[in-house]
């Protein structure tokens, strides 16, 4: 038997089996139980379309045992969550369930759960990672992940399209998706003219509440056909495809606004490619780091790269350009440094917080350009402070320091007015005080034709190894 | 199948849920039928432009459906 402490954190609700530490290697163990289904979605050529569809995550059967069988998924490099995704990545993910629902409804199994949780990118593109999530389906029963469809998916986007992507972020307190309730509340009035939004949000939440209290399941459950069935998930994917944010969607073309010339630009991309190229990377991320722009500098250098910021639409117009380039090494990442995502779930370590994921993931380098004056400025966080949370997860750190001279910074502290002499410490001497204490100074260079400097710092203490 | 089905409700799928979905469906129904009346109609007097997006069709087999089978 596994020792319970090598039982990943998120695998315990099936019963089907569990996801285990083995060594290095995570693997996940399935249970008798579910035997039957796994040798047929197996031996049915089942898991080898979807996997070569790239819908699936690829996995090898390790052992086979009468008390368990063992497979080993291919690696993903860092799991980010619901809360994490641009729009754009939050609607790909609910098609692709849709999607691997009908497909599977065609021969003959179901998603027994449609949790946003089973769905990752992975290379570029939306994964489903739970590979037991399927299930017999029985002829002419209504599909029991239905609801959680509602609260993990179909809910939160079209929340977004009317409040806008903070709306995701809801999912943080809500693990098992948002309650029908509360996104039936949510909606303008004007929604229960839609059809499709009365039924699949208002006419639900009328009829849970009314069967809520059917302890003795007297009730009789309904039938359902499978051509019923899948034109809900048609009108359902139909509709989401549709789904566009009522807020405005244009990228701020943020680049067009900062004080670089070309020159500077230019100049600042290839010394961050000439560190990155010295210090032979394989992971690295960017955080702050917008659309991607200087990521994308190192982007064939490097194995891979995450980029996080805190605008979701940047993070949107960044997932379009992987797509349209078709990267397999960037991941896209909704992230405000001064709030990142905590543990969520059963134990606080159901979902890991993104400081855990960030140590595992161990980034060679983290980048930080033009976010020190936010955090130290906008957060009235201390340079120590911010140099400690870097020196969590990164092994070299390249930072960038707007000096009080930036126009950036400039505004930044005028908007402090009266309390303009409580950030008199924001200068390069207090920066690097604060900094040097985490991090030995590797190199340092003044960015021509511009008030800012570029440090590349290595942590005192190494992060993984 | 069912004594394998009945485990595998790990999770409440909710009483309401399964029964509104006969609605939702004949809604769905209804929608999706006069939405390929009104494509028929359109395509009748050539007024079908191709829309570009970046999403796939939800139905990922289209032609190579029976070639699974060849390992």
């Amino acid at each position: 038997m596994t020792p319970a402490n090598q039982t990943h954190e998120a695998s315990f609700r099936d019963p089907s089996g569990y996801m285990f530490h083995d060594g290095g290697v995570l693997r996940r163990v399935i249970n008798p139980i579910y035997f039957p289904q796994y040798t047929q979605l197996r031996d049915s050529g089942f898991f080898e379309t979807l996997i070569k569809k790239g819908l699936l995550i690829p996995h090898t059967e390790t052992s086979v045992a009468d008390d368990k069988i063992v497979i080993t998924p291919e690696p993903i490099p860092f799991i980010s969550n619901p809360y994490e995704w641009s729009f754009e990545q939050f609607k790909h993910a609910a098609l692709l369930t849709l999607q691997i629902q009908k497909y599977a409804l065609s021969k003959g199994f179901i998603l027994k759960d449609a949790s946003a949780y089973n769905i990752t990118f992975h290379k570029g593109k939306a994964v489903f990672i739970d590979t037991l999530s399927f299930d017999f389906y029985e002829d002419n029963t209504p599909w029991r992940a239905y609801k959680q469809f509602i609260t993990h998916f179909f809910g939160p986007l079209v929340l977004a399209k009317y409040h806008g992507t903070d709306i995701f972020k809801m999912m943080q307190t809500h693990i098992d998706g948002l309650p029908v309730q509360l996104i039936a509340s949510l909606l303008p009035g004007k929604t229960k003219l839609s059809s499709t939004l009365y039924t699949n949000i208002h006419l639900l939440a009328k009829m849970e509440s009314k069967h809520s209290e059917d302890y003795s399941g007297e009730t009789k459950v309904a039938k359902l056909s499978k051509k019923a069935q899948n034109n809900i998930l048609t009108s359902l994917f139909d509709f989401i495809k549709k789904l566009q944010l009522k807020e405005a969607s244009e990228w701020g073309d943020y680049y067009n606004k900062t004080n670089y010339d070309d020159a500077a630009f230019e100049a600042k991309k290839q010394l961050i490619r000439d560190w990155v190229q010295s210090l032979s990377v394989k992971k690295l991320i960017d955080m702050g780091g917008n659309d991607g722009t200087f990521a994308r500098t190192v982007i064939d250098i490097v194995e891979d790269v995450i980029v996080t910021d805190i605008d979701n639409n940047a993070v949107g117009y960044n997932y379009q350009q992987v797509q349209k380039n078709g990267e397999t090494n960037m991941l896209p990442l909704v992230c405000d440094v001064l709030q990142p995502a905590p543990g969520i779930g059963f134990n606080n370590t159901e979902r890991n917080s993104l400081i855990d994921r960030l140590k595992d993931y161990a980034p060679d380098v983290t980048m930080a350009l033009a976010l020190i004056h936010h955090i130290t400025l906008s957060g009235n966080v201390p340079f120590l402070k911010s140099a400690e949370f870097f020196a969590k997860f990164s092994d070299y750190l390249i930072i960038e320091f707007p000096k009080r001279k930036d126009s950036w910074v400039h505004s930044l502290l005028t908007r402090k007015r009266e309390f303009i002499n409580h950030f008199d410490f924001y200068n390069e001497s207090e920066f690097e005080k604060g900094y040097l204490y985490y991090f030995e100074l590797e190199k340092k260079q003044p960015i021509e034709g511009t008030e800012r400097i570029l440090y590349l710092l290595k942590n005192k203490h190494s992060i993984g190894g | 199948m069912s004594k394998f089905s009945i485990i595998f409700l790990y999770f409440d799928p909710g009483l309401g849920a399964m029964i509104v979905q006969a609605i939702v469906a004949a809604a769905a129904g209804i929608l999706l039928f006069s939405k390929n009346a009104w494509y028929k109609v359109k395509a009748f007097f050539g007024l079908i432009k191709d829309e570009e997006d970046t999403y796939d069709s939800i139905d990922i087999e289209e032609e190579d459906t029976e070639r699974n089978d060849a390992s």
